[in-house]
């Protein structure tokens, strides 16, 4: 064997005790996984998205969009050469790649051009598989920097969800067992009492006549209240959070027998909030009366919550991308928080260095919840702004514990704050804003959690450089658009002086005039930022300029020009109508042009169609000489279009059309 | 050009510190039947409109070196010589109305010379 090989078959050997320990091969389909597929076939735009697990001779798919196959053979796989690798392998063409050209997934059904693929590292550094998504088509630019790090975000989520998961197998199987109990379930209940209880599975008997329910100490240990044999079911039910309220069981639906039998729901507690999943089924009697309802519950907070971040923090990229404001972006990361984190009050506030106080605006809160909004002293609740000055987020799981806080600990209860988490915001190197989440019992934060804050900080942080850098980018256009026409002020200057003793001035004036439409064609671009204008502008502000707009009769679509379309449009227009104006329908106070445009096909083939006719003006033949403006317009408006030029009874005509990409691309 | 003189000839006090776009200023202003009075800044322009009590229009550029820029004198001419008719250039494409004094009327560079000479006649045609 060879050095290589033996490196491999260790690898091998590493992923096959990796898979069973999470004992995942061959599992059934999950909606968290089919989840975290589905966002990445949207993330990347791509057609098929898989989350593939590679063993000893298939890949097997834990969840797949767009493929139907659950598994593939290894000679099929293109996921296994990601394996080798500790980041994204993304092949643009699979058909020019040496290592997939012969995959018969590539050279026949389905025929697939474009994979990228994010590595699955267990936290052993082990890894398993791949999240990756393909296309029908090849993509020679692979993939954009934000898809890159939503595929690396979301394959971590995947091995977060394997972590989540092998931790509760053990209950889920408890669980399983308990939901098929049926007739000897009183019985059968009675011997696993004490297994649920390590497993975490509470059970429970409710009386439909009495509304009593009897409870196992499981449960009660679940809803974190002390162990009793029996409680009132209201009891549990006025726990359920409001926004939940509805799906737990009710004396109405027990009597009815039309509660949900499996549901999930949150409920407040001495720890705050955690989520409850749970199943039951009713028990009837020989009239088939329902006269119990019979049910086990666990604690599912931890996977509820680990999916709640992959969801804030796609939600947040989302959010984001369409916020121009620093407060706005505050917001909506505080809103987004506040859910993946069950706070009880987010939002931000605004951060005065000099005075060290924050001035809080209109948050959210969780009902009941006091609002803080208005002006705080930093140190009146203790030195962690020591910690927020030099960027780090601040995570304090119980004030009355840390020693930022607990010597001012009164002062943060006293606002319902047991648990604190600040994130500073560095707007241009200071920090100006800071988000926070607050809960009013100690929250046990997990690493994943912790992570979650930081990665949220620095997207926020993203964000609002990318806001700063457009900014910019609009003021220095906005200075290199003056300077231009100010060139072209000084061109305009300089022709005047040097063709002084030029006797011809029609020629003189011919020439500002060309000047100023490239000027009007400038003025109209910078309102964009050169980066488009409307056609409908172009033409109104051409025609405009030259006093004859309402002689002319203009329709057209809806539709934008990239800057050397624009210019070229504007050129082309102020020939057409300087000449309408010397020989034309315009040379006379009757005749009228009507203007036409609109797009034929569609995509990289579509065409821009622009159209002049001329009607009520005198008599026109083609001119003998050929002057600078008719071969212009003979030229048409960019190099593959195409120009027809004719000379008839009713007046002049002229027909242009030209590839509409080229005439939207945006460098000139 | 003796047949577009006026009767009396207005002054124009043209403001342009950049000398080629004040030497063509300065021929729009004269080739349609003014007298042209230059000047290199604002404070300049200050200095000659307190000495002399003949100028009727100031057509001044924005972006001037100097202590106060075209807008400044703009508003100062508003406010200390209100009879005087006021033209703004600029480079930049627009101003809003809020940002000119009133009766003042802006163009954007470059600019077109017989638009300039129409509004020149309008402006003393009123006076």
């Amino acid at each position: 064997m060879l050095i290589a090989d033996l490196d491999e078959h260790a690898a091998l050997l590493d992923r096959l005790e990796a898979l069973e320990a999470y004992d995942i091969m061959d599992s059934p389909s999950e909606p968290e996984f089919d989840g975290i597929v589905q966002i990445a076939t949207a993330l990347c735009k791509a057609p098929v998205a898989l989350i593939s697990l590679v063993d000893a001779e298939r890949q097997w798919f834990k969840a797949r969009v767009g493929f139907s196959p659950s598994e593939t053979p290894l000679s099929q796989s293109v996921c296994r050469h990601a394996l080798a690798s500790s980041d994204l392998l993304i092949i643009p063409d699979l058909k020019d790649d040496p290592r997939t050209r012969d995959n018969t997934l590539v050279t026949g059904e389905p025929f697939i051009r474009f994979y990228a693929g994010a590595p699955l590292i267990t936290p052993d550094n082990i890894t398993i598989g791949s999240l990756c998504v393909i296309d029908s088509v090849p993509r020679p630019h692979g993939l954009d920097n934000e898809q890159r790090e939503g595929l690396r975000a979301l394959a971590g989520q995947v091995i977060a969800l394997f972590e989540a998961r092998r931790l509760s197998q053990r209950k889920d199987d408890l669980f399983r067992r308990q939901k098929s109990l049926t007739s000897h379930m009183r019985a059968a209940a009675n011997e696993t009492l004490a297994a649920q209880e390590a497993g975490g599975v509470g059970t429970f008997e409710v009386d439909i006549e009495t509304g009593q329910a009897k409870t196992s100490p499981a449960f009660c240990r679940i809803f974190h209240l002390p162990v009793a044999p029996i409680y009132p079911s209201s009891l549990f039910e006025g726990m359920v959070v409001e926004s939940d309220r509805g799906l737990q069981s009710s004396d109405l639906g027990r009597r009815e027998a039309t509660d949900s039998l499996d549901v999930e729901y949150r409920i407040n507690t001495d720890v705050g909030i955690r989520w409850i999943s749970r199943t039951a089924s009713f028990v009837h009697d020989e009239s088939g009366r329902p006269i119990k309802m019979i049910g086990a519950v666990k604690d599912v907070t931890v996977i509820k919550r680990a999916a709640a971040r992959v969801q804030a923090l796609l939600d947040l990229g989302d959010r984001l991308n369409h916020l121009t404001d620093t407060e706005s972006m505050a917001m909506a990361a505080a809103d987004l928080m506040a859910k993946a984190l069950d706070a009880t009050r987010a939002g931000f506030g605004i951060v005065n260095l000099a005075d060290e106080t924050v001035m809080m605006q209109p948050e959210w809160t969780a009902p009941g919840v006091v609002s803080l909004s208005g002006r705080h002293h930093f140190r009146d609740y203790g030195s962690f702004i020591n910690d927020l000055r030099l960027g780090n987020p601040v995570v304090i799981p119980d004030v009355t514990q840390d020693p930022r806080t607990r010597d001012n600990a009164q002062a943060l209860l006293d606002l319902d704050i047991r648990v604190l988490v600040n994130v500073p915001i560095m707007d241009q190197g200071r920090f100006n804003l800071v988000v926070f989440a607050h809960h009013t019992h100690p929250y046990a934060w997990s690493t994943e959690e912790l992570a979650f804050l930081r990665s949220f900080g620095d997207r926020i942080q993203a964000a609002i450089a990318r806001v700063h850098a457009e900014a910019e980018q609009m003021v220095l256009q906005r200075e290199l658009g003056h300077r231009l026409k100010n060139t072209l002020a000084m061109v305009q200057a300089i022709a005047s002086q040097t063709l002084r003793p030029v006797k011809e001035r029609n020629h003189v004036d011919a020439f500002e005039r060309r000047l100023h439409a490239l000027s009007t064609a400038h003025e109209i671009l910078l309102e964009r930022n050169w980066s488009s204008a409307p056609v409908s502008n172009v033409v109104e502000k051409t025609l405009d300029r030259l006093s004859v707009r309402e002689r002319i009769d203009i329709v057209g679509d809806p539709i934008m020009l990239g800057p050397k379309g624009t210019l070229s449009l504007s050129l082309v227009l102020h020939e057409l109508a300087t000449n309408a104006i010397k020989y034309g329908s315009l040379s006379n106070t009757t005749g009228r042009v009507a203007i036409n445009w609109h797009v034929e096909g569609e995509g990289d083939l579509s065409s821009f169609n622009f159209s002049w006719q001329e009607s009520g003006g005198p008599q026109v033949a083609e001119p003998q000489a050929n002057g600078f403006g008719s071969k212009l317009i003979r030229m048409g408006l960019a190099g593959t279009g195409g120009v027809n030029v004719r000379y008839e009874p009713s007046g002049f005509v002229a027909q242009m059309h030209a590839s509409l990409p080229q005439l939207q691309q945006a460098d000139i | 050009m003796g047949s577009l003189t006026p009767p009396s000839r207005h002054v124009v006090l043209v403001v342009e510190d950049e000398p080629l776009l004040l030497m063509m200023a300065t021929d729009l202003v004269e080739e349609a039947g003014f007298e042209a009075v230059e000047a290199r800044s604002a404070d300049q322009a200050v200095e000659i409109l307190q000495d002399r009590k003949d100028i009727r229009i100031v057509f001044t550029d924005i972006d001037m070196p100097g202590s106060m820029n075209g807008m400044r004198l703009a508003a100062m001419v508003r406010d200390r010589w209100p009879p005087i008719e006021i033209i703004i250039v600029s480079g930049h494409v627009k101003l809003g109305k809020d940002d000119m004094p009133s009766r003042s009327v802006f163009y954007s560079k470059p600019y077109d010379a017989a638009k300039i000479a129409a509004q020149l006649h309008r402006m003393v045609s009123h006076l």
